[in-house]
């Protein structure tokens, strides 16, 4: 099939899954007429707006790369939350135990969340490997492992002593991501765009990623022809895991400033969603990312002003996805009318 | 609190934390025997709990409640088979999408029906005459209804998929549709009816734990619960029997959290919390070491059929 008449099918799933979308926020409360106000407007040509849509984009950017990284092996990892999850707590583990001179902090604190993000990764990749132990279920598991321990830290030993919330207590000015154009915001969509290249790089350029792409179409044939089917997997996997835990070290030490207890929520199937969409695609990622964060700080106007419950978003990410996942098959197949 | 009642009230508890599991890996294998793959049962879940909640709040009776639910979850149900046998979507970005989607659309329609943290009545305990009045094993036998007929459920999928040529046919279409087809059944219309069966079967599970169980509705409220069934049926080996073992393990597993909690045992809350997940990582890694090959796995499970389709 020609790619516009692709385009064509794709724009139609789109447009659709965002009628859907539109009517049920209307069901919902908001009124039509201020649909494209609120949802393009305000969220994008609002200086405010767009910063917070910047400071979101960086870890949605990230958590994306690191699903289409994992997904171009044929590993289904569900474990974005838990990676993150881990990655912030490396990085607020360094804050919190004063590790390191203040000029290395930060770099200390960025190595320390890719550690840990990796660690959590391979767990269920090694299980994959050695054992065939369905790596859905056993990454979930963990997510919710990782849950549970994150709230067994900042309601217990990593509680700020200031007050009585569930947070860690508040980074130092040297563990922060440096400011730039007055927020930290830009500082992480730098960090998040340089390491979308480095990925576009590792994907479409490098050795590695033309095995990865082997063993993307065909893991046997790949195997056949010499490709170190088993290796791929297992690095792909990491660099995911790797790319989710910088994710929770953006958030920690831009976005919150400390450890909090539920900075990871909806980013699991955002940076699935992400991938889907983009088609494991980096460069393409970037952009939906992106998009995707617009629509959590839309979601988040739409909280503070119709008081719709910010699950809107999650419905309407789930939505866009079945739409353009049904649109797949009339891409790939031809309907006629039988006489 | 001594060891006696405290072991008392743990076998007591333990059927109905037991139930849930039991019934959605039942309704899994229903759907997974027939080769689709169903990852969307923590979404149909909640679609059963929330429809549960609400059908209470309406008509006060159980009973027609867990009716509803089940109706609700085969409706959602119907979005995932069109999509994964009409239009072939990949089966696992099919059941993610839907347990999104349901957790979206539960949580959204909960908050806007102010149906949330609103306490409702259910059915009461009946006990069995004088096995409840047994020591130690007694309060086995004072549960709710939809506990005892957990049994006959069983019972009644078991001699349906063993015992009846629907069942031998549901079961063809799972492990070869190209031969199924051949012999003349319909693979579309009997994937079509496994998976609308296996979705209302946990939409019943999701609608104990709210209905039954808690009483009321949280969003999110199934908490992994339907993932767990998933990990569930995979250590079953696809056979109810076992998956009802394994439904009562964990149940056990869950029933004895708050009884150590009373017997002054002190945990960290949150390590405690973990167990369930923990416990099944665990039992995944226990059957795939010792597991010989893919015995009692559908043999075509996730592969979706076209009959015009080159092999």
């Amino acid at each position: 099939m020609p790619w516009h008449r692709q385009a064509v099918i794709l724009a139609v799933s789109l447009a659709l899954g965002m009628g859907i979308s539109a009517a049920i926020l209307v069901a919902a409360g908001v009124p039509a007429n201020e649909l494209l106000n609120e949802f393009v407007l305000q969220t994008l040509f609002d200086m405010q707006s767009l910063q917070a849509v910047l400071f979101q984009a960086a870890p949605m950017v990230l958590v994306g790369l690191g699903a289409a990284m994992a997904f171009r092996a044929r590993f289904w990892n569900l474990g974005l939350e838990g990676q993150m999850i881990f990655g912030a707590i490396g990085a607020t583990a360094i804050s919190f135990y004063d590790i390191g001179p203040p000029a290395l902090r930060l770099p200390l604190m960025l190595a320390m969340a890719i550690a840990m993000g990796l660690l959590w990764a391979l767990a269920p990749v090694l299980l994959k490997l050695r054992l065939g132990v369905n790596e859905i279920i056993s990454s979930l598991m963990l997510n919710y492992i990782a849950g549970n321990f994150l709230l067994h830290l900042v309601y217990g030993a990593w509680k700020d002593p200031k007050d009585s919330f569930p947070y860690s207590p508040q980074f130092r000015p040297f563990e922060r991501l440096p400011e730039w154009f007055g927020s930290t915001g830009p500082t992480a969509i730098a960090l998040a765009l340089g390491v979308a290249l480095l990925a576009w790089w590792f994907v479409g350029v490098s050795r590695a990623g033309l095995y990865l792409r082997f063993v993307n179409a065909n893991p046997r044939m790949a195997h056949a022809v010499g490709v170190p089917v088993r290796r791929m997997i297992l690095a792909a996997v990491l660099l995911s895991g790797a790319l989710s835990g910088i994710a929770g070290f953006v958030v920690v030490a831009g976005q919150e400033g400390r450890l909090t207890q539920a900075f990871y929520a909806g980013y699991g199937f955002s940076g699935i969603l992400i991938a889907f969409l983009a088609r494991n695609n980096p460069l393409a990622a970037t952009v939906v990312a992106v998009l995707v964060a617009a629509l959590f700080v839309a979601g988040r106007n739409l909280q503070v002003f119709y008081q719709i419950p910010f699950s809107m978003v999650q419905l309407i990410q789930a939505i866009v996805v079945i739409c353009v996942a049904c649109s797949d098959f009339f891409i790939r197949h031809r309907i006629r009318s039988v006489q | 609190m001594n060891a006696f009642a405290i072991a008392t009230n743990w076998l007591g508890n333990a059927p109905d934390f037991a139930v849930p599991y039991a019934l959605a890996a039942l309704g899994l294998i229903l759907t997974e025997r027939a080769g689709v793959l169903s990852l969307g049962a923590e979404g149909l879940m909640l679609v059963g709990a929330l429809a549960g909640i609400g059908a209470q709040l309406a008509f006060g009776e159980p009973g027609i409640a867990l009716v509803v639910a089940m109706l609700a979850a085969s409706l959602v149900s119907v979005l995932f088979a069109v999509m994964t046998i009409l239009l072939r979507v990949n089966q696992v970005i099919a059941g993610l999408a839907l347990v999104f989607f349901c957790q979206g659309l539960t949580s959204l329609l909960g908050t806007l029906f102010g149906w949330t943290n609103r306490a409702v009545d259910s059915f009461a305990a009946l006990p069995l005459g004088p096995l409840a009045a047994l020591p130690l094993v007694g309060r086995l036998f004072e549960q709710n209804i939809v506990v005892y007929l957990t049994l006959p459920i069983f019972l009644g999928v078991v001699w349906y998929l063993t015992r009846t040529s629907a069942g031998l046919r549901l079961r063809a279409v799972g492990e070869n549709p190209q031969a199924a087809d051949a012999a003349g059944i319909n693979v579309t219309a009997w994937r079509f009816a496994a998976v609308l069966a296996g979705a209302a079967l946990v939409g019943l599970a999701g609608a104990y734990i709210s209905v039954v169980s808690t009483k009321l509705w949280i969003a999110g409220m199934t908490g992994g619960r339907g993932w767990i069934a998933v990990g569930l049926v995979i250590f079953a080996r696809w056979s109810p029997w076992k998956a009802l073992v394994g439904a009562v393990l964990f149940g056990c597993i869950e029933a004895l959290i708050p009884q150590l909690a009373a017997a002054g045992v002190r945990l960290p809350q949150y390590f405690v919390l973990m167990t369930p997940y923990v416990v099944t990582l665990a039992v995944m890694v226990w059957v795939a070491v010792g597991r010989r090959g893919s015995d009692g796995e559908p043999g075509a499970l996730g592969e979706p059929y076209l009959r015009e389709e080159r092999r």
